[in-house]
Parts: C-alpha cells; sequence; structure tokens
C-alpha cells in the first residue's frame, strides 16, 4: 500500500493547502526544461540542474493510479462543513482520531488512532486476525499419571511449566529454549524441550479418542513426529560444515572433483572391456547389452565444467549404441530383450497380485491376518455369530455408557449391520464413551477434593496452624480408591498399571499440604517397595531413575 | 490328510440373516384351520437365508442357496406347537406356520461335515404384529386384524455374518465355489426394519424389504456421528478437568502457605 502522501498528513491535520516551501530555490525551476510527464515534483526537485537522461524523459513510469484519498485544498472551514462521513465522497475525505476495540486483546486496553471517518466505528480492527492462538495441548493429571509419567526424567511439574512456555512463545522453541529455567531442574537443551513436548502431544493424540478416521489421525501424529538423535546430528553436522576453513573447502571440493574423475575413468574402463568381451565373445560372454549408466554419469554442478562435458559426451555415446541395438537384430539383443522381460516381469505380476487378492478377498467375504509364529491348533476360533462379537462396554461403566447412548439413539445391544467394520466403529464409540464417564468421574472427584480443601482453608485460617491430618488421609484414600475403580480406556490390561498410577498421584495430592518433593519421593518409595521383590537395588527415589519400567 | 489342513489366518465369512415374515389370515383362510387351531390369527414362515435378494422377488434374502455350506437349521418353536423341533435338511431352510402369538424361536445351524465346525445357535423373537405399533404404542393398543392386514405383511430380519477362522483347506474349497451374491449397493426397495434403528420405519414401508450395502454405510456412518459428538463432548469436559485441577492445586498452594 502507498504510503500517506503530505497532502494526506496535512488533510488528517486539518491544515490548509501546502504553501510553496521557502527552501524551494529558484535554482531548481531555471532550468527551461519542463518536468516531464509522470515524474513527481519533489523527485524532479532532486535531480538538481543536471539534465535527466533521455532514458527517464521518454520512459514514461507506469505507476498504479494513486488514490483519491483526499484533496489538498481543502481548507479548515471547509472540511468541518463536511461533517457527516456520508458527504465526504468526491476525493474529500474525513480522517478521525477514533477509539478502537482491539479484539486480539484480552486486557481491554484502549487505544486511539486516525481512521477514515467512513468507516464502520464498529468495525474489528484488522490486525487483530493475525493474533492466532497456537493448538497447545493440555493434559488432565489423570491423563499425566496414565500415559506422560513414563518418562521419568520428567516431573509434572516441569512438564507443566514447558507447556506453559510453549504456549506462552506460541510454540516458538527457540524462545522458549532460551527463557528455560526451571528451578532446580537438570539442564535442558533444546532438543530436550522439542523432544518432550512433541512426545507428549503424540501420547495424548494416540491415547486420546479420535473422533475421524485412521488416516487424519496419523496424518496429525507424524505432524508431531520429532527425532532427537537426529537432530542433535543434524546440527552437529551444520555446525562442523560451518566452521570449516577456507582451506578444507577448497580440499574438499578439490577432492570431490577428483573422486568424480577417478569414477568417471573406472566406468570408461569397464565400458571398453566389455566392448572388447562382447565383441570376442558375443552372447558368451554374458554381459547385458546394454549398459544403464545415466544415473552415475549425471555430474553435480559441483563436478566442475570439464567433467560436465565428457559426461555429456558419453552419454551420447550410449545412445548411439542404444539405437544401434535397437536396429539390429543381433541375437545378443534379442536374448537381452528377453531377459530385461523376464527381469520386469515379476514386479509387474507382484503388484497386480494383491489388487486381485483384495477384490477376490472382498467377494469372497475374506479377512486375512497374520499367523503368528508359535500358533498351535488349540488356539482355534471356531465359528460364531458376528453378532455375538458386538461389543460391550466394561462393566465398571457399563450403565453409564448405555444412558450415553440411549441419549444418542444409538442401540449398543445390537446393530442392524453387524459387520466388521461397523463392529469395529460402535467398538471405539463404546470406548470414547467410556472415556467420557470417566472424565465425568473424575471431574466430580476433582470438585470433591477442591471443596474438602476449601473448607479446610476455611478451617486453618481460622484455628491457626493446624494441620489436618485427617482430611489429608481422608483425600489419599478417596483419590486412591477413584483410582481403582476408573481403570484406564486402554482395556482391562491397564487396570493394575492405571491404579498404581492413580495412587502415586494420590498420595502425591494429599501430601501436597506439606512438601511436594518430600511426598513424590514417598510415593515412589511406596511403589519401589512393592517392586523391591524383582529389583535388588532399592535407594532413594527420589532421583527417579531407570528402575520403573512401565512399558506399552 | 492334505484336506484336514487349517488355513492359517485365513478368516471367512457368508452373511445370512434370518427372521421371519407375516401375514394376518383372511376369513377364507381361518375357516380352512382345523379346530385346534380356530383362534390363529396370522401365518408365518421363519427362515434362515443368504443376505442378498433375488431381484423382484417378494421374498427378503435368498438369493444363494446356502446349502454348500449348511447341513441342517433346527427351529426349535413354542412347546405348544405339535412337534415343536423342526430339523430341515434341505433348501429353502424355513418353517411355516399359523399362529396366533409372538414368541423366542431358536434356531440351531449345522455345518456340513468338512467345516468341522460344531452347531451354532440363535434366537429370533418371532415378530407377527407391525412395527408401527412398536414405535408408537398409542396407535393401536390391541392390534385389530383388518387394520394390521392393510399395513401388509410384517417382515422382521436379522443381517448376521456367519465367520470361520483358519477354515480346513477341502471346507475353504467349497466356500470359495461359492460366492455369496453381493449386496445390492443403492436401495431399490424398503428398508428392513430394525429397532436398533427406528428411524427406518417410513423407509421399510411398501413392500418387501431389501438388504443393501447403503444400510451399512448408513449405520456406519450414525455410529461415526455419534462418536463425534461423544470426542466433543470429551474435549469440553476433559477442559473443565483441567481447570478444576488447577484451581484444586492452587488451593492446596494456599493450604501450604497457611500451614507454613
Amino acid at each position: 500500500m502507498a504510503g500517506p502522501s503530505a497532502a494526506d498528513v496535512r488533510s488528517i491535520l486539518s491544515l490548509g493547502p501546502s504553501t510553496p516551501s521557502q527552501t524551494q530555490t529558484p535554482l531548481t525551476r531555471k532550468p527551461s526544461m519542463r518536468k516531464p510527464e509522470g515524474m513527481t515534483r519533489e523527485l524532479y526537485a532532486l535531480l538538481g540542474p543536471s539534465t535527466p537522461t533521455l532514458a527517464t524523459q521518454f520512459a514514461k513510469p507506469r505507476l498504479k493510479q494513486k488514490p483519491k484519498l483526499g484533496s489538498n485544498g481543502v481548507d479548515k472551514d471547509a472540511q468541518e462543513a463536511v461533517a457527516g462521513p456520508s458527504s465526504s465522497g468526491g476525493g474529500r475525505v474525513r480522517w478521525e482520531w477514533r477509539e478502537f476495540k482491539n479484539g486480539a486483546r484480552t486486557d481491554g486496553l484502549k487505544l486511539k488512532h486516525w481512521v477514515n471517518a467512513a468507516t464502520d466505528p464498529n468495525a474489528e480492527y484488522p490486525p487483530a486476525k493475525y493474533n492466532i492462538q497456537p493448538n497447545v495441548y493440555v493434559y488432565s493429571l489423570d491423563e499425566y499419571t496414565r500415559w506422560l509419567s513414563v518418562d521419568k526424567e520428567w516431573t509434572k511439574e516441569e512438564t507443566d511449566y514447558l507447556f506453559e512456555l510453549v504456549r506462552e512463545y506460541d510454540g516458538r522453541f527457540y524462545v522458549v529454549g532460551d527463557r528455560y529455567e526451571f528451578p532446580n531442574g537438570p539442564q535442558r537443551s533444546l532438543e530436550d524441550l522439542k523432544d518432550r513436548y512433541y512426545s507428549v502431544c503424540r501420547k495424548l493424540i494416540r491415547n486420546r479418542p479420535w473422533a475421524g478416521d485412521e488416516a487424519s489421525k496419523n496424518q496429525l501424529l507424524s505432524s508431531f513426529q520429532f527425532d532427537k538423535e537426529r537432530e542433535v546430528t543434524r546440527k552437529k553436522y551444520v555446525a562442523s560444515l560451518e566452521s570449516r576453513t577456507p582451506e578444507q573447502i577448497a580440499e574438499e571440493e578439490a577432492l570431490y572433483i577428483e573422486l568424480k574423475r577417478l569414477e568417471q575413468t573406472e566406468r570408461r574402463f569397464k565400458k571398453d572391456r566389455d566392448e572388447l568381451l562382447r565383441t570376442l565373445y558375443g552372447v558368451e560372454s554374458g554381459l547385458p547389452d546394454i549398459i544403464s549408466d545415466e544415473d552415475g554419469l549425471n555430474p553435480s554442478a559441483g563436478g566442475g565444467l570439464s567433467i560436465s562435458v565428457s559426461g555429456s559426451g558419453l552419454s551420447l555415446d550410449t545412445k548411439k549404441r542404444k539405437k544401434n541395438g535397437g536396429d539390429l537384430e543381433t541375437p545378443m539383443s534379442a536374448s537381452s530383450a528377453s531377459a530385461s522381460v523376464i527381469q520386469l516381469g515379476p514386479p509387474g505380476q507382484k503388484k497386480q497380485q494383491p489388487a486381485k487378492n483384495a477384490a477376490f478377498d472382498a467377494l469372497q467375504c475374506i479377512v486375512r491376518s497374520e499367523v503368528p509364529a508359535n500358533s498351535n491348533k488349540s488356539s482355534h476360533i471356531p465359528v460364531f455369530f458376528r453378532t455375538l462379537k458386538t461389543p460391550i462396554p466394561r462393566s465398571a461403566v457399563a450403565s453409564k455408557v448405555a444412558q450415553l447412548m440411549g441419549e444418542l439413539q444409538i442401540c449398543h445391544t445390537r446393530l442392524v449391520m453387524p459387520t466388521r467394520e461397523n463392529n469395529a466403529k460402535l467398538e471405539s464409540l463404546l470406548e470414547a464413551a467410556s472415556s467420557l464417564v470417566e472424565t465425568k468421574k473424575l471431574v466430580d472427584k476433582v470438585e470433591l477434593d477442591i471443596r474438602v480443601a476449601r473448607e479446610r482453608l476455611g478451617m486453618v485460617s481460622e484455628n491457626g496452624g493446624e494441620s489436618g491430618g485427617w482430611e489429608e488421609s481422608n483425600v489419599a484414600g478417596r483419590s486412591a480408591s477413584a483410582g481403582a475403580e476408573g481403570s484406564g480406556a486402554g482395556g482391562a490390561m491397564d487396570v493394575d498399571e492405571d491404579a498404581e498410577g492413580e495412587q502415586e498421584e494420590g498420595v502425591d495430592a494429599s501430601g501436597r499440604g506439606q512438601s511436594v518433593a518430600s511426598v513424590r519421593s514417598a510415593g515412589r518409595k511406596k511403589q519401589q517397595a512393592r517392586r523391591s521383590m524383582s529389583i535388588s537395588s532399592v535407594d532413594t527415589a527420589a532421583t527417579g531413575g531407570p528402575h520403573k519400567k512401565r512399558k506399552r | 490328510m492334505a484336506d484336514r489342513v487349517r488355513m492359517r489366518g485365513v478368516t471367512i465369512h457368508r452373511p445370512i440373516i434370518y427372521g421371519n415374515t407375516a401375514v394376518v389370515l383372511t376369513p377364507e383362510e381361518k375357516a380352512l384351520l382345523p379346530p385346534n387351531k380356530q383362534e390363529h390369527t396370522h401365518r408365518w414362515t421363519v427362515a434362515v437365508r443368504s443376505a442378498a435378494s433375488v431381484p423382484d422377488s417378494d421374498i427378503v434374502g435368498g438369493a444363494d442357496d446356502l446349502s454348500y455350506f449348511i447341513k441342517r437349521v433346527s427351529f426349535k418353536l413354542h412347546d405348544t406347537y405339535q412337534n415343536p423341533n423342526r430339523n430341515v435338511d434341505k433348501p429353502p431352510f424355513e418353517v411355516s406356520e399359523t399362529g396366533w402369538g409372538e414368541f423366542e424361536v431358536t434356531i440351531r445351524i449345522s455345518f456340513i461335515t468338512e467345516a468341522g465346525e460344531k452347531t451354532v445357535s440363535v434366537f429370533h423373537h418371532l415378530k407377527l404384529h407391525p412395527w408401527s405399533l412398536l414405535v408408537n404404542p398409542g396407535e393401536l393398543a390391541d392390534p385389530n386384524p383388518e387394520a394390521a392386514a392393510k399395513l401388509g405383511p410384517v417382515h422382521s430380519w436379522q443381517y448376521d455374518e456367519i465367520v470361520f477362522n483358519d477354515p480346513f483347506q477341502s471346507f475353504y474349497n467349497i466356500l470359495i465355489a461359492h460366492p455369496p451374491t453381493p449386496l445390492p449397493k443403492h436401495k431399490r426397495r424398503p428398508v428392513p426394519f430394525h429397532t436398533s434403528n427406528p428411524g427406518s420405519l417410513e423407509a421399510s414401508k411398501g413392500g418387501t424389504p431389501e438388504f443393501t450395502l447403503e444400510m451399512e454405510k448408513e449405520e456406519g456412518e450414525r455410529l461415526e456421528a455419534a462418536k463425534r459428538k461423544v470426542v466433543a463432548e470429551q474435549e469440553k469436559w476433559r477442559g473443565i478437568l483441567i481447570e478444576k485441577e488447577k484451581e484444586l492445586e492452587k488451593l492446596q498452594k494456599m493450604l501450604l502457605t497457611e500451614q507454613a
């Protein structure tokens, strides 16, 4: 957009028309030559007394038409006379010093700016649309303990801190890495932070119920892919590239050219030898007629000019030979042709086979699955009706899920078309439903805890520093029991694990009244005690470490 | 024996339907009934058939002859019927009777010996009275036969699939020699009514119903739509949970400072 001209500024400030400036010396006007068309007065003035070149004189610059923002011939009184925005047409624009609302602001600060009086006063502040909130994932305590506490290098507090920073700096990791300063935390590199952030996001995506299909889920997952090792290696490599001395670069280039030259000579040698063998022994040489060496003969830009010239010469040579092979129906070429057909055969067939199989399988209602290597005959699943495999919600949440299904008008006990796909869809629906029910349960639990904490707060402020020991144990007990009944969405296998995680959380939550650090270690100790049968080294658990192996 | 080798990793199914059709007896038909069946009001047929229908036939399903893998279908009727166990050893696998009441029919399907599989059984609720009574019960408390007769035959069919895992080679060969007629892609005739989809009542009126792939797709879409709703709700509640957790944490921090 063109910037405001002097005339616009004048009209904004409600000043009169510009008077001829005093600095304009008569010297500039002196040359008898007229100002060329299309050249601004100011630019012309800058040229000074020197004669403009012919080029500027004849090349009429094609500029965009100047926007009619206002006329400079309006004096103050006249402008005030045109009060309403409706009458400001005809090249006369009224500007207003107006307060505006910035939708991107949350603090309600009011600022003012100059606007064209004709614009709608209630219009959205146009740049507000650029204030895009990045979608930073958040997780609940339950989700954290269930899926995210696997990485013992990170505590929940530090992960919270990281996510808070990522949110605050809109996912700009360089800023996050710069500002990252977790009290009493270990030193984290930028890659560590990225790795943690992306791995947490991936886990959340993978474990949360997904509304769309698998493909879109995988697409989203891949957008959160981060390979820490690779990133570190890449950075190291870039750093080493950057730190080369000019001599080293020169040497490298020389070596590269040398290498290319050697490769080419070798290839030429080989070709010559093959040629010789072919002329001497013919088919018996067992050599294919055409050597495909184009791939090697395309020297890269760094290879130097001379090589590329010779390379193209060689490739021309091979082309000629190909032509010869095509024209003369020698037994050699025939055999090679058949050989190539044979060579081409299998891959083509392989490609066709699965497609044909898929159509066949669809027609015959066949589903093939990988056979586990250690399958034995006793594991045979007898014939069944598909309706018998209709998924059922887990008994812990069954009634609530049934209620939810009723609200959604889905009959989950019997499907109209109980095909494999529909059964799978129903299953994922039930899974999502039970995780919703569990989330609601958790909300209830946390609400209760909030109420308890509020009451305690009231009690503490009343009774001074008296500690609510009874309530602490109460909270712990409740959250532990809640953890036991709210098993994970992953199925029956996870129940034990979840209960454990929740227990830790329960202790954690109850003890936060005293000291966060000490309680966490207590929680870990408890777990370790349980595992101490298999793990010999039980030391202080505050360090976390690789004692606990949870695999998913 | 080479034939008794199981095809590992292969699951093959055959789509079937089971259910019944019922029509109200006309006064003339009623007059022909033997004295001990005078109170019978309906003639019904309970059957096991292949899912696809023969085009332009007034029979639901039954495009394929299922006897290539089914040896016998036995229908266990209500005990008040004479010899309630009806074994049908050749197609069509169906039993026609007259009656006055609805009851559960036990359908037992046995397979040919090559299958090496046991008998499977399934229940079907014999449906005599129009579906509209079920959906809007206020319409007719006591089904009056004239009105019911006007509504035409009552159809109650359940689609199902008989799934064989790791079939024997010989049985597999028999199965693939008889590919099932695929279900039509699009709706050509009324939709078979099902209690799981009460919305299909209107679409089920006006003639002999037919199972289509469209029904499967439609149901899949209904399930997916429901899931999207559930997930949206879940997102909302997760947000609430996280908010609440933050509040709780704040409160606990306050407690900590109070105690200190």
